[in-house]
C-alpha cells in the first residue's frame, strides 16, 4: 500500500484508537509498592533509640540504631552513669534475638509426649484462655520462675503471685548468695559499690570483675580510668589473688595463684599484714578494737603458706610474710581497694567467710565511704526494691522441687530462666518437671531445656521490642530508674505479648485487677516516671532517670564483726575425688548458658583462649603432657554427680590442679546453635555439679573434685590463636630485602 | 442550516475551553480527578496534625527516597506492617489501643487488605497520581534540598496560592508547594489550579535564578 497523507491520517487514527482501546497506559499509570522492603531501599536514614537490657550482668543502657523499622547496631548509652557509653558484646548479640529464625512464633499448644518439643500454633485468644484457667485452678501453689529482675516487673510478678497464692522464685545461675549475705553483714547493704575509678593500688579475690561477676561493663569503665592516668606514677596497680587464670587475672599487674577456696585467707593475710606494719591506723584499731594485730594472729602469712599455695615464684625471691608487707606497706600508702570475694570465690563451702574478709578488709585499709574505696549507693528509687530482688538459694529450689513431686505446686510458669539446664541434675527439679500433675507454661521467647517441658508456650517479646525498667545496683553515687522501651516491632511473621501485661490482664479476667500495679506494664513506667517528676518523653530519650550525685553514707563496722569473721574461717570443702578441681566459669558471652542460641554470643572468641563455640577443659600444661594429653583431645571429666566430654586446651598459666570449663555448652534443647551438638565438643558443666550449698545456703558451683580421663579421640579446636606462628619479619631473604629499605625509600 | 452552524460552533467553542482550562490547569467536570486506588489510603489518618486527628507521621517516614534521590518512591507493604502489625484490630496492645478503638469498619476492612497482602508477599498496585512525562527528569531530592536548607530568605513560588514562602521550610511544607496539603487530604487530588506543566518549571527556575538549559530538566 502506498504511503498518502490519507493513508498516514487514517493508519494513525486507528493505531490511536486501538491503543485507547487496549488500555494501553494502565500500566504507565500504576506504581507497585512491593511486598516486602528491598534492601536497595534502605538510604541509610537511621533512628537511635535509648532503652535498656537487663539480659547481661549488671544491666547496661543502649543506643539502639533502628533503620526502615528494623535494629542494625548496638551501643552503649553515653550518658547512662553506669556503662557510660561502653556495651558487653553479649549485648550486641541482643540483635540477634530479634531476627533469629528459632523464635516461637507464637502461642502453641504441646500435642507430643512432655519434653517432646512437638506443638501446634494456637490462637492469643485460646492461649490466655487456657493460661487463665490453668491459674484459676492452680495458682495457689503456683510456681513463677523468672530471671533476676527489679523494679516494675519484679512489682508485677510480685503482685500476681500474691493475688493466687503463689511463690516467685528469681533464678541466677552464677549463685551469688553467698558475697550478698557477706555484704550485708559486713557493709548493711548486698550490693556495695567498689570505686575503682579513683582507687590507687587494687587487690582483687577471686571474682573475675572485667568478665562476668558484678558489672562488668560499668567495672571495665572504671578500670580503664584506674589504668589510664596521665602521669605514671598516678597509674593504678592492681594484684589479683585467684586459683584461675581469668580475664581479671589476665589484666593484673601481678596475678597471685592460691589454692582453691583460700580467698578469704588471703584477704585475711593482708589485713594481718596491715594489722601489724601499721598499728597505730585509726582504721585498724576500729576494726581490731584497738588490738592490733592480735585478733588476726592465726593468719599471719607465715602460718599459711600450705593454706594459700602461693608459688615461690612469684613472690620475687621474698618470704610469704615479707611479700605481704610489702602489699600492706603499698596499698596504705596509696589508698587501697579490695574487690571480690564472691562469683567462685563465694561459690565454694566456706563462700561467706571469703566475701566477708574480702569487704571487711577495706575497713582496715581505711577506704570505706571514701573516694577510691567501698562506697553506698543512695538506696534504690522505689524502697521496696530490695526486698523483691532477692535471689533463690539452693534450698530453695531444693523445697520447690519436693513441693511439685508431692503435688502441693500443679502451675510453674518459666519466663527467661533455664533451670532444668543450669541447676545440678542432683536437685531433681528438671526430673520433677516431668511429672503429669504439674501444668508448665513458659512466656520465653526460645525454646530450652526447661520450655521444651512446656504444654503452653505464650512467648513473650525479646528486650528490644518490650516495655522494662529496673533498679540497678552498681555504685554511682546517684538514684536510677532505666527506662526500656520497645525500639522495633516484632517481625511480621511473629506474635509475641508481653509476659507482664499478660500476668496483668490475666489478674483483671480473673477479679484480682485491684491488686495490680497498674493496668499495663506501659502505664506503670509512665506512673513511675511521673512520680520522679520527669517528662516520659525526656525520660526515653535519655534512657531513664536519674538523679543528682548524691554524698555516700559510709557504713559502721559492727562491734566484734572480726572476731565473728575470725570464727567462721574455714578452708574449702569440696564433693567429690579426682586429681582436679573443678572450677566452671561463666563464658564472656554466652554467659550461664542464656545466650547459646545467639550465633554472635557462640562465635565471639574467648579472651583468653579465643575458642568459639566448644565446651573446652583449661589445665596446666605440663601436667596435661604428663597425662599424654595433647590440645584438642577428647576427655572424660567425672565428678561425684557425673561426667561429661570437653576438649583438652593446655594452658601454661592454669595452676596444676586445676580443671577450669566454661558454661553454656551442652544444651539438650532448643536451636540447634546452641542444642544436639557433638557432646565431644559441647557439654553442660552445670549438669555434673554436685547439689550442696555452702555456708549461706548458696549452690557450691567451685567446689567439686573431678577426674579427667583421655577418651582416645581428638578433634580440631576452633580458636583464632595458634593459627600462624608469630614470628620476627625479616628473616626470610625475601624479607631482609625488605626490612634493608629504609622508611624514607633510601637504602 | 445556521442553527447547525452555531450548534458545531457552540460544540467546537466547548470543546476548546475545555482544552484550554485542561491545558493551563486541570481537566473540569472531575475528569482530572486522581483514579480510584485499590486500598483507601486516608493521607489525613496518617500525615494529618494530631490536632485534626491524624498522627502526623512525616512524608519521609513513608516516601522513604524523596530528601536522597530522584524518585519519592512508594513504601513497602512491609513500611505499612511496621506500624499496622499492632494496628489491626485484633491484636490489641497497650500502645496501640487508643488507636484502634477510633478505626471504624471501612478502615479495619482496608487495613486488612494491606496485611493480606503482605501475607500473600504480593505488591499493592497503586494509580500514580502525579506524573511527568517520560523525557523528563525530576529530582526530588534537590527540589528538597532548595527548600529546606540553606540561609534564610523569602521566595515566591508561580505554584499553589504564590503567596511569599519564608525559606528555609520542613519536609512536609516543601512537599505541599507542588502536592499541595496532601496532609489533609482523605484522597491525594492534584493541587488546584496547578498542571505541573514545562511553565510552572520554568517560571519557578526563573524566578530563583536557577538554570533553564534544556538539558536541566530534558533527557
Amino acid at each position: 500500500m502506498k504511503l498518502t497523507r490519507r493513508n498516514f491520517l487514517a493508519w494513525a487514527g486507528i493505531a490511536a484508537t486501538g491503543a485507547i482501546a487496549c488500555d494501553l497506559f494502565d500500566d504507565e499509570l500504576r506504581v507497585q509498592s512491593p511486598a516486602l522492603i528491598p534492601e536497595d531501599l534502605v538510604k541509610g536514614r537511621d533512628n537511635w533509640y535509648a532503652t535498656y537490657d537487663n539480659s547481661v550482668p549488671g544491666g547496661q543502657s543502649l543506643l539502639v540504631r533502628v533503620m526502615e523499622g528494623r535494629a542494625k547496631k548496638v551501643r552503649g548509652n553515653p550518658r547512662f552513669p553506669t556503662n557510660q557509653g561502653k556495651q558487653s558484646p553479649a549485648a550486641d548479640a541482643l540483635l540477634q534475638s530479634l531476627y533469629h529464625p528459632d523464635r516461637i512464633a507464637g502461642p502453641m499448644l504441646r500435642n507430643g509426649p512432655r519434653g517432646s518439643g512437638r506443638y501446634r500454633a494456637i490462637s492469643w485468644e485460646e492461649a490466655l484462655n487456657r493460661f487463665n484457667a490453668a491459674v484459676a485452678d492452680r495458682g495457689d501453689g503456683m510456681l513463677l520462675v523468672t530471671e533476676s529482675r527489679c523494679a516494675g516487673f519484679a512489682h508485677i510478678c510480685k503482685a500476681f503471685v500474691d493475688a493466687f497464692g503463689g511463690t516467685h522464685y528469681r533464678f541466677d545461675a552464677m549463685d551469688d548468695s553467698a558475697y550478698r549475705a557477706a555484704a550485708k553483714n559486713v557493709m548493711g547493704v548486698e550490693n556495695p559499690g567498689h570505686d575503682i575509678a579513683n582507687a590507687y593500688a587494687l587487690a582483687s579475690f577471686g571474682s573475675d570483675f572485667l568478665s562476668t561477676w558484678g558489672s562488668p561493663t560499668a567495672y571495665s569503665v572504671a578500670y580503664g580510668k584506674f589504668r589510664s592516668r596521665p602521669n605514671v606514677e598516678d597509674r593504678g596497680r592492681h594484684y589479683h589473688f585467684g586459683s584461675r587464670y581469668s580475664m581479671t587475672a589476665a589484666n593484673a599487674d601481678k596475678w597471685i595463684p592460691i589454692n582453691p577456696g583460700a580467698e578469704g585467707y588471703a584477704a585475711l593475710a593482708l589485713a594481718w599484714a596491715v594489722a601489724s606494719t601499721h598499728p597505730e591506723s585509726s582504721a585498724v584499731a576500729q576494726i581490731t578494737g584497738e588490738a592490733g594485730p592480735g585478733p588476726l594472729r592465726d593468719f599471719n602469712p607465715d602460718a599459711l603458706v600450705e593454706v594459700l599455695g602461693i608459688p615461690g615464684e612469684v613472690l620475687d625471691g621474698k618470704s610469704l610474710r615479707e611479700f605481704f608487707e610489702d602489699l600492706a606497706h603499698d596499698y596504705m600508702a596509696h589508698g587501697g581497694l579490695a574487690i571480690g570475694g564472691g562469683g567462685e570465690a563465694g561459690a565454694y563451702s566456706n563462700g561467706r567467710f571469703n566475701a566477708e574478709a574480702v569487704l571487711a578488709l577495706n575497713y582496715l585499709l581505711g577506704n570505706v565511704g571514701k573516694a577510691g574505696g567501698i562506697l553506698i549507693n543512695p538506696g534504690p528509687v522505689f524502697p521496696n526494691d530490695p526486698e523483691i530482688a532477692g535471689l533463690t538459694s539452693l534450698a530453695d529450689w531444693q523445697r520447690a522441687t519436693t513441693d511439685i513431686n508431692s503435688g502441693r505446686t500443679g502451675l510453674v510458669i518459666i519466663h527467661n530462666a533455664d533451670p532444668v539446664y543450669a541447676l545440678p541434675s542432683g536437685v531433681g527439679f528438671g526430673a520433677a518437671l516431668a511429672n503429669d500433675n504439674v501444668v508448665i507454661i513458659s512466656s520465653s521467647p526460645f525454646i530450652d531445656d526447661t520450655t521444651v517441658m512446656a504444654d503452653l508456650l505464650i512467648p513473650d517479646r525479646t528486650a528490644l521490642e518490650d516495655w522494662g525498667d529496673e533498679s540497678p545496683e552498681l555504685f554511682t553515687g546517684r538514684q536510677l530508674y532505666p527506662v526500656q522501651q520497645p525500639v522495633v516491632n516484632p517481625l511480621a511473621d511473629l506474635d509475641p505479648r508481653s509476659f507482664a501485661d499478660v500476668m496483668i490482664s490475666a489478674a483483671i479476667d480473673l477479679g484480682h485487677g485491684d491488686s495490680m500495679p497498674a493496668a499495663s506494664y506501659e502505664e506503670l513506667i509512665r506512673a513511675n516516671v511521673a512520680e520522679l517528676g520527669m517528662d516520659f518523653t525526656e525520660a526515653l530519650k535519655n534512657g531513664g532517670w536519674w538523679s543528682e550525685p548524691v554524698a555516700s553514707k559510709a557504713p559502721e563496722p559492727a562491734a566484734g564483726l572480726l572476731n565473728d569473721i575470725i570464727r567462721r574461717a574455714a578452708l574449702a570443702d569440696s564433693t567429690g575425688g579426682g586429681d582436679f578441681q573443678l572450677l566452671p566459669f561463666a563464658h564472656h558471652t554466652v554467659l550461664d548458658g542464656r545466650n547459646a542460641h545467639l550465633p554472635w554470643a557462640q562465635s565471639a572468641p574467648d579472651p583468653l583462649t579465643t575458642i568459639a563455640w566448644q565446651t573446652w577443659v583449661e589445665i596446666n600444661e605440663k601436667q596435661g603432657r604428663a597425662m599424654g594429653l595433647r590440645e584438642g583431645d577428647v576427655v572424660n571429666i567425672t565428678t561425684s554427680a557425673g561426667s561429661i566430654q570437653a576438649l583438652a586446651y593446655l594452658n601454661p598459666g592454669m595452676p596444676p590442679g586445676i580443671a577450669a570449663v566454661p558454661m553454656g555448652g551442652g544444651r539438650r534443647s532448643g536451636s540447634d546453635y546452641a542444642a544436639g551438638r557433638d557432646a565431644r565438643e559441647s557439654g553442660n558443666v552445670m549438669s555434673i555439679l554436685a547439689a550442696s550449698a555452702n555456708d549461706s545456703g548458696g549452690l557450691t558451683w567451685s567446689a567439686n573434685r573431678c577426674s579427667i580421663t583421655p577418651m582416645g579421640d581428638s578433634m580440631a579446636v576452633s580458636k583464632l590463636e595458634g593459627g600462624y606462628t608469630s614470628r620476627e619479619v625479616g628473616e626470610h631473604p625475601a624479607e631482609q630485602v625488605y626490612k634493608s629499605v629504609s622508611a624514607e625509600g633510601g637504602h | 442550516m445556521a442553527i447547525a452552524g452555531l450548534v458545531v460552533t457552540a460544540i467546537v467553542a466547548f470543546i476548546l475551553v475545555v482544552l484550554f482550562i485542561s491545558w493551563f490547569s486541570n481537566p473540569p467536570f472531575g475528569w482530572g480527578d486522581a483514579p480510584a486506588q485499590p486500598i483507601n489510603f486516608p493521607h489525613d489518618v496518617h500525615a494529618g496534625s494530631v490536632e485534626d486527628g491524624g498522627h502526623a507521621i512525616q512524608c519521609e517516614f513513608c516516601h522513604r527516597n524523596v530528601t536522597s534521590g530522584a524518585a519519592a518512591t512508594v513504601p513497602a507493604v512491609e513500611v505499612c506492617v511496621i506500624c499496622h502489625k499492632q494496628i489491626n484490630g485484633s491484636n490489641v496492645t497497650e500502645g496501640a489501643r487508643q488507636s484502634i478503638e477510633e478505626l471504624n469498619p471501612d478502615q479495619l476492612i482496608n487495613i486488612q487488605r494491606v496485611l493480606d497482602k503482605h501475607a500473600e508477599e504480593r505488591p499493592i498496585d497503586w494509580e500514580r497520581v502525579h506524573r511527568l512525562p517520560d523525557h523528563v527528569r525530576f529530582v526530588h531530592e534537590a527540589h528538597i534540598r532548595f527548600l529546606t536548607q540553606g540561609e534564610a530568605r523569602i521566595v515566591t513560588l508561580p505554584v499553589g496560592d504564590e503567596k511569599p514562602m519564608n525559606l528555609p521550610v520542613t519536609v512536609p511544607e516543601a512537599c505541599s508547594v507542588c502536592h499541595g496539603d496532601v496532609a489533609h487530604m482523605e484522597e491525594v487530588q492534584p493541587q488546584d489550579g496547578q498542571s505541573l506543566k514545562m511553565g510552572t518549571c520554568l517560571d519557578c527556575h526563573r524566578e530563583n535564578d536557577v538554570s533553564t538549559d534544556c538539558t536541566i530538566c530534558h533527557k
